[in-house]
């Protein structure tokens, strides 16, 4: 445990020069008490700063010093007459801490003090002495303390600046917020946020930041939003819940990012804003160029910037999204579209090109309010659970199937095809693209599982409207290459000519989707077993048999060619569905030589292996997961992780999700997960696991193995 | 590359709820091993009155506490009507976490006695309370409601002379319930050092 170690500076000599403040020397900080001018007049203020440095990463804190912390306190023993102000305070600046935010500074900082001389005061030099204490953290957090004294000289003539100490004063002053009247400021509740108005006639900065004087008002750590809205900028942030009764009035600082307009060095002001009604927050973030995310720090920390990074890297995931197996075909088939239409009407093409947009927007934003409404719903669900079901499984593969036999040419959609081509009319073709935007995220599913995943783990801490415009923003990016595409059809250009070769290439198109069906039919067969797997090829054979007549006898008349090829579709969907209650319990298939010797996970087997002082290792996996897969491939079955497994006598459990198992669900739960893949590590002698990261790499597993004693040592334990 | 993208959007995303748990509300549920390894779930205390005192021994704030015996002698204090919880939310990688054989050591060295000491190392509870200080102290009635929710008493301070002249809000609420009253003062600001969260 550390405890303060005040290390008091020795005290020189008591006829002390004027700028020789004495140093107090503490682990974190040096103290000092500095005069702002070179002596004191009677009758007069002279200002006294207490001057702390900080040593690198390591903080002090603020009036309020946001969410935990302490702020800075002094106490004076002035000479009789003498009095003293409260600390004038530079502002601070936001510390980010995890979930949790604190406001403070770094560095160095100045506290002002101004004393007031007694009329009376002899010339001479009197002692100035003070008992301060602060609060150091960088993580963790010191209380320290120190009696600091400065001889101060008092003098009838006036004062010049003391030259000694002049940048940090000057620094100091600058940081101090100005009050100004011709700020107008008022503020209002809408819901669980408060929004400040302020207004300048000079004007405002584009980017602000509050920091409140009082700490039960404002969330720290939530972003704050800002937005111009005519000459005013509002400031959008989140009110603690509960909401003090008494908050009437909301007092704080704002700090601009950048110049205030007509002021040379004005960094902030005091605001006193009285709550009134509300004020609607504008839309759009500032006209300035902020962003969400870039209201909240005047040192461009981290605080507001999660939800404008998750929105980026939302847009990128989506764009990714297009390359995957799952979703290139039908990218290529749309893309082909444009190519037939490209020489054609310019703005029909654009047109399309949104109207396939909105279809791919739409569908993310269904898809992600049926998770939203899942989880008010108390259900616990991860991104994934439809794979789950072997209904769905089979559903998707049937799906697949068809699709890939469409793209081979066993058969054409006929009514559906006749909108692919360019004399239908634009109504055909609008709905032509809705639907295949709306196709192309149904059949991302398998392929954004681990996207997803991550993105609802995300959006699960976050409020409905930022889940929303997480989801929004992976819709947008996955939709951008095929909008910029109808807008610059320049770049088609660049693309072949329509010809021979698009259908090779539709053809070509097929294989993918095949391999696909292939893989469904692997996870299916995780689910419901060999059984399973031999009904679903049965059902999509007969399924094929169904789309062949379709196509074989396409330009007969007969009733006859809709009427079997619907009987063959249905018998086939009859075949294949799935049985519910052939379900295998997922296990431990037998394990390969080379492979980690898996046993069945439960929870009995941890606390066994555990009591009996094993090392556990479990793998939360699913064969739907792709992730999962690729590690225990790469990383666990790799012959330096097994090798490192079997010298240290680690147990490998495998926890197999692939079927919705509700003791796998409540195990993740409490490791604070809800999507796999996990993988824990039960060490002998310590209480709670270890969690490692979802993507693996061997260097790592194996870092995290080093900890642990070696097999020799395990057997001189267990005799 | 991919696998770049895909690490990114993986960290970006992985953040965990930090939600909040008012006086007022259900008591978010958990399940949690305590010290001693053994399971320990909220729900097996329903009837009776539950307090949660974030803790960490690192902290200067929680040290005032039980350098003054004031935590100790409240976690008694009420014997058997109330069950104190004592939570711990820092992860490992930080430089207060404190294996469980050591926290016993310091548990016992103090005289405290929390009926059960629960390790919270992924901050999974704190996150689902809004935990942001050590101490921050939650009382929840038998009902399974949060009936108070903030600081351990009024003197922001790591001062351990500040004990005897602050005001108690937890000994406050529980003398309250315990007269069959409602709780007066039901949210606080709770004060200390941040929660090392994972």
């Amino acid at each position: 445990m550390t405890l303060p170690r005040v290390l008091l500076a020795g005290f020189i000599a008591a006829a002390l020069p004027l700028f020789a403040a004495p140093v107090v020397k503490t682990e974190h900080v040096e103290a000092q008490l500095l005069p702002e001018q070179t002596h004191a007049q009677p009758g007069k203020t002279v200002v006294v700063g207490l001057r702390l440095q900080m040593i690198p990463h390591w903080h002090t804190y603020w009036k309020n010093p946001g969410d935990s912390g302490l702020p800075t306190r002094i106490k004076w023993t002035l000479p009789a007459g003498w009095s003293a102000s409260a600390f004038q305070w530079p502002h601070p600046k936001n510390l980010p801490v995890g979930p949790l935010n604190n406001y403070g500074y770094e560095d160095e900082v100045v506290l002002l003090t101004e004393l007031t001389v007694p009329a009376d005061a002899k010339p001479g030099t009197v002692p100035i002495k003070a008992s301060a204490d602060w609060l150091v953290c960088k993580e963790i957090c010191i209380p320290e303390k120190g009696d600091l004294d400065l001889a101060l000289k008092v003098d009838a003539a006036p004062p010049a600046e003391s030259d000694r100490w002049k940048p940090s004063f000057e620094r100091a002053r600058a940081m101090l917020p100005v009050t100004d009247a011709a700020l107008k400021a008022d503020a209002g509740i809408t819901g669980k946020n408060v929004v400040l108005r302020l207004a300048l006639p000079a004007g405002l900065p584009a980017k602000v930041t509050f920091f409140p004087e009082r700490d039960n008002v404002i969330e720290a750590a939530a972003p704050q939003r800002v937005a111009r809205s005519g000459d005013a900028l509002l400031v959008e942030m989140k009110l603690q819940d509960p909401v003090p009764k008494d908050f009437t009035v909301l007092k704080g600082v704002v700090v601009g990012q950048g110049a205030w307009p007509g002021t040379a060095d004005r960094r902030a002001m005091e605001v006193s804003a009285p709550v009134g009604s509300p004020i609607a927050m504008a839309a759009g973030s500032t006209g300035g160029g902020g962003t969400s995310g870039s209201g909240s720090g005047t040192s461009g920390n981290e605080v507001g910037g999660s939800v404008a990074t998750a929105l980026l890297f939302a847009v990128l995931g989506g764009l990714l999204l297009n390359l995957m197996p799952c979703v290139f075909p039908v990218l290529g088939i749309k893309v082909m579209g444009f190519v037939e239409h490209a020489h054609g009407d310019a703005k029909a093409l654009r047109l399309q090109g949104i109207v396939f947009t909105v279809g791919v927007l739409v569908s993310f934003l269904v898809l992600a309010g049926l998770m939203l409404a899942l989880r008010a719903g108390g259900t616990q669900l991860g991104w994934g659970f439809q794979l789950q079901s072997p209904a769905f499984v089979t559903l998707l593969a049937m799906l697949f199937f068809v699709l890939a036999l469409n793209l081979a040419g066993v058969f054409e959609w006929g009514l559906f095809a006749q909108s692919m081509t360019s004399d239908v009319s634009a109504k055909g073709r609008n709905a032509d693209a809705f639907l295949a935007g709306v196709l192309a995220t149904v059949v991302a599913t398998p392929c954004t599982a681990p996207f997803m995943g991550a993105a609802v783990g995300f959006t699960l801490a976050q409020p409905a409207a930022v889940s929303l415009a997480v989801f929004f923003a992976l819709g947008a990016g996955m939709a951008l290459p095929v909008l910029l595409l109808s807008f610059f059809p320049a770049l088609l250009k660049k693309l072949p000519k329509p010809g021979a070769w698009m259908e090779t290439f539709k053809q070509v198109m097929a294989f993918p989707l095949f391999a696909t069906v292939a893989w469904l039919a692997w996870v299916l067969g995780a689910q419901s077993g060999n059984d399973g797997v031999f009904g679903l090829l049965l059902g999509l054979v007969t399924i094929a048999v169904g789309a062949w007549i379709y196509g074989r006898w396409a330009h007969s008349e007969s009733t006859l060619r809709p009427v079997f090829a619907v009987l063959f579709a249905a018998l086939g969907v009859y075949v294949a569905w799935p049985d519910a209650t052939a379900s295998v319990t997922p296990g431990v298939a037998a394990n390969k030589a080379g492979e980690l010797p898996w046993q069945a996970w439960s929870p009995e087997k941890v606390a066994e292996l555990t009591a009996a002082g094993k090392p556990v290792f479990v793998d939360y996996t699913a064969a739907w997961c792709v992730t999962c897969q690729v590690n225990k491939r790469v990383v666990l079955n790799s012959s330096a992780v097994v090798a490192a497994f079997a010298q240290r006598g680690i147990v490998p459990l495998k926890a197999d999700w692939t079927n919705n198992d509700p003791r796998i669900t409540q195990s993740l739960q409490e490791l604070g997960r809800n999507a796999v893949p996990v993988y824990v590590l039960y060490l002998p002698g310590e209480a709670t696991p270890r969690l490692l990261p979802e993507v693996l790499t061997s260097s790592l597993v194996l870092a995290e193995i080093d900890k642990l004693p070696t097999g020799a040592k395990t057997a001189i334990t267990q005799r | 590359m991919k696998k770049v993208l895909f690490l990114a959007v993986a960290a970006t995303f992985s953040a965990a709820a930090f939600a909040n748990a008012p006086a007022g509300s259900q008591a978010p549920g958990f399940t949690v091993t305590d010290l001693t390894g053994k399971p320990v779930n909220l729900a097996d205390y329903k009837g009776k009155t539950v307090v949660l005192e974030w803790h960490n021994f690192g902290c200067p704030f929680v040290q005032k506490h039980y350098k003054s015996g004031n935590m100790q002698s409240l976690q008694k204090k009420y014997g058997n009507d109330v069950v104190w919880l004592a939570v711990n939310s820092t992860n490992k990688g930080s430089s207060d976490w404190q294996d469980p054989p050591v926290v016993t050591k310091e548990l016992n060295g103090f005289g405290a006695a929390p009926a059960k000491y629960l390790v919270d190392e992924p901050g999974t509870i704190g996150r689902a309370y809004g935990a942001k200080t050590t101490p921050h102290m939650y009382i929840i009635d038998p009902s399974g409601k949060v009936v108070y929710n903030g600081a351990i008493d009024d003197k922001r301070s790591t001062d351990v002379a500040d004990v005897k002249v602050a005001k108690n809000y937890v000994v406050a609420a529980l003398d309250e319930m315990k007269a069959g009253k409602p709780v007066s003062t039901a949210s606080t600001t709770p004060y200390g050092c941040t929660i090392k969260y994972k």
